[in-house]
């Protein structure tokens, strides 16, 4: 077997061109925001991104200029409000985007999954349908004529997700919210995956019900403890809401978001460095915290 | 149990009364905001049997913390099942959840509900987040009420866009054609109870203690006095509504 731990400077290099379609994984829970990050740092350009529901990454790697085109079922900070940046950037039409819901989004990564260009649904026939999706067909059924949406597939290229635990080998463990993660993961072309931490392979054995990616899908394994702060992973450490809340008024000001992006993303180059910025006092709390360490459930 | 509705705030109010709703329903499609607040208060007094149903795969969910994502840990915590999004979302359109709740930025006299944007599409005043689930709860879900805090500005004669399609007459029709759900057939207030028909809203009843005027002051719908007095409430739901005041 092949041994696919690698860093996330080395994953991002030899998976990610310019230009790719990325499925960002995630639901609230397990956003991968510093293997992301290096997206940014490494600047790679006219990138698409991709998910059912997005929050404050996607407001991160529009604001860094990387993004050209942002496909989404919801952009926004959940609860607190808007995405300023995608904001900023739809009015600019400096992204193209394509907006669906959250189920049509699902569906077309599922479709991908399946390996069919399309499957039928009874959504998105009525309402306003935005003119960026206008390619939308209905179709009939052959055996009831029934109509239905005919939503098209969605491939990424690559998924970037993040996870509790992995082998050397890449058997990705995930347990608590999925949301799309693992259809958006097994939707795509190459997977590579953050998790909190590696552990060897009989562990893995101990518990095969809890892998949720097999280790042939998976291009790249990177340890990064903590890398899905400032949103969280069950049975490792809680949510920091303040976080998001403060990231309202920091994207509001471009020049605000400016030196967070500076701090929190360009100079948080490794995991040691992002954990630093976060601080001991806000680990302990967060560990303490509703699905943290000891209060999975 | 006659109640002083001035007691309680906006979304106190709201949460009331979609309570009372609620009953006898097994299973209920929420949202984060005052739908969660809502069904937590009814599976904590008048509907035990009701099971909250997250996008984010939550089943049997009982948050009794401040949640702001759909997947957020007081989500995920003591709920009885968790699966993904593809699982619920094919639940709720094979018609296996009963009832849904929505919030959104505007309504219109039909129901439509728009969170996309104010102003014309291309060229906004206002982006908003777009639709998450609310168009697919709007097309699929068999029983569908709408929660709106009694703002006048979101109320409108038709929305700038729109993200959940409503119902009434025209819209009913083209749902029968396509067997989607009815779509929208209540919507609460902070003043008042509404009930679709095929001209649009109609004034279902007011709040003890609030006037005609209060329960349609700034809405650009033409509204009849309301059809009952108002509704009862159970003693139960106002006890639990401290397990809720976060």
């Amino acid at each position: 077997m092949i041994d696919k731990t690698s860093t996330s400077q080395d994953a991002i290099r030899n998976n990610v061109n310019a230009g790719d379609t990325i499925f960002i994984g995630g639901f609230g829970h397990l956003i991968p925001f510093h293997l992301s990050h290096e997206l940014i740092r490494q600047k790679i350009l006219d990138l698409t991104i991709c998910r059912s529901g997005a929050d404050i990454l996607f407001d991160q790697l529009i604001a860094s200029e990387i993004v050209k085109k942002v496909i989404f079922g919801y952009v926004g900070n959940p609860t607190v409000g808007l995405s300023h940046s995608f904001s900023r950037a739809y009015k600019k039409k400096s992204v193209e985007i394509e907006e669906w819901t959250n189920q049509s989004i699902i569906m077309r990564l599922h479709a991908a999954r399946m390996g069919v260009s399309f499957i039928p649904s009874k959504i998105l026939q009525i309402g306003d349908k935005p003119s960026n999706i206008d390619y939308l067909k209905q179709i009939k059924c052959p055996y009831t004529d029934q109509k239905f949406s005919a939503i098209p597939s969605l491939k990424p290229d690559i998924a970037i997700i993040h996870a509790q635990l992995a082998d050397k080998y890449g058997n990705i463990q995930m347990w608590g919210i999925d949301g799309d993660t693992i259809e958006g993961a097994l939707a795509s072309d190459k997977i590579i995956v953050s998790v909190e931490k590696i552990i060897s392979n009989s562990k893995i054995k101990e518990s095969p019900e809890k892998t949720v990616i097999p280790s042939h899908r998976v291009s790249n394994i990177i340890e990064l403890p903590w890398g899905a702060y400032p949103s969280y992973v069950s049975g490792h450490y809680s949510r920091d809401d303040n976080h998001y809340i403060e990231y309202d008024t920091i994207s509001r000001d471009e020049d605000k978001l400016s030196s967070y992006l500076k701090n929190w993303v360009h100079d948080a180059r490794n995991i040691e460095a992002y954990k630093k910025l976060i601080g001991n006092t806000k680990i302990k709390e967060l560990e303490q915290g509703l699905c943290g360490v000891k209060n999975e459930n | 149990m006659k109640i002083d509705f001035r007691e309680y705030s906006p979304n106190q109010r709201i949460a009331i009364i979609a309570a009372s709703e609620l009953v006898g329903y097994k299973s209920c499609f929420v949202g984060i905001g005052i739908p969660s607040d809502a069904a937590c208060l009814a599976k904590l007094s008048v509907e035990p049997e009701l099971n909250l149903i997250y996008e984010s795969g939550a089943i049997g969910a009982l948050p009794l913390s401040k949640s702001y994502s759909t997947g957020s840990p007081s989500i995920a915590h003591g709920a009885d099942m968790i699966t993904d999004s593809l699982s619920v979302f094919s639940d709720l359109q094979a018609g296996r959840i009963d009832v849904g709740l929505l919030s959104a930025a505007q309504i219109d006299i039909f129901g439509n509900l728009n969170s996309t944007v104010i102003g014309d599409y291309d060229d906004p005043k206002i982006r908003m987040v777009g639709s998450g689930g609310a168009h697919d709860i709007a097309c699929l879900i068999p029983n569908l009420i709408i929660l709106m805090p009694h703002d006048p500005r979101r109320f409108v004669d038709s929305v700038d866009f729109a993200t959940s399609p409503g119902s009434g007459r025209d819209i009913k029709k083209i749902r029968d054609q396509l067997n989607l759900a009815e779509g929208p057939s209540i919507l609460i207030t902070d003043k008042a109870k509404f009930i679709m028909s095929d001209e649009g809203w109609l004034l279902h009843s007011i709040l003890d203690n609030f006037t005609f005027a209060e329960a349609t002051e700034g809405l650009p719908w033409s509204l009849k006095p309301p059809i009952t007095g108002p509704i009862e409430t159970d003693p139960a739901i106002i006890s639990a509504l401290e397990q809720i005041n976060y």
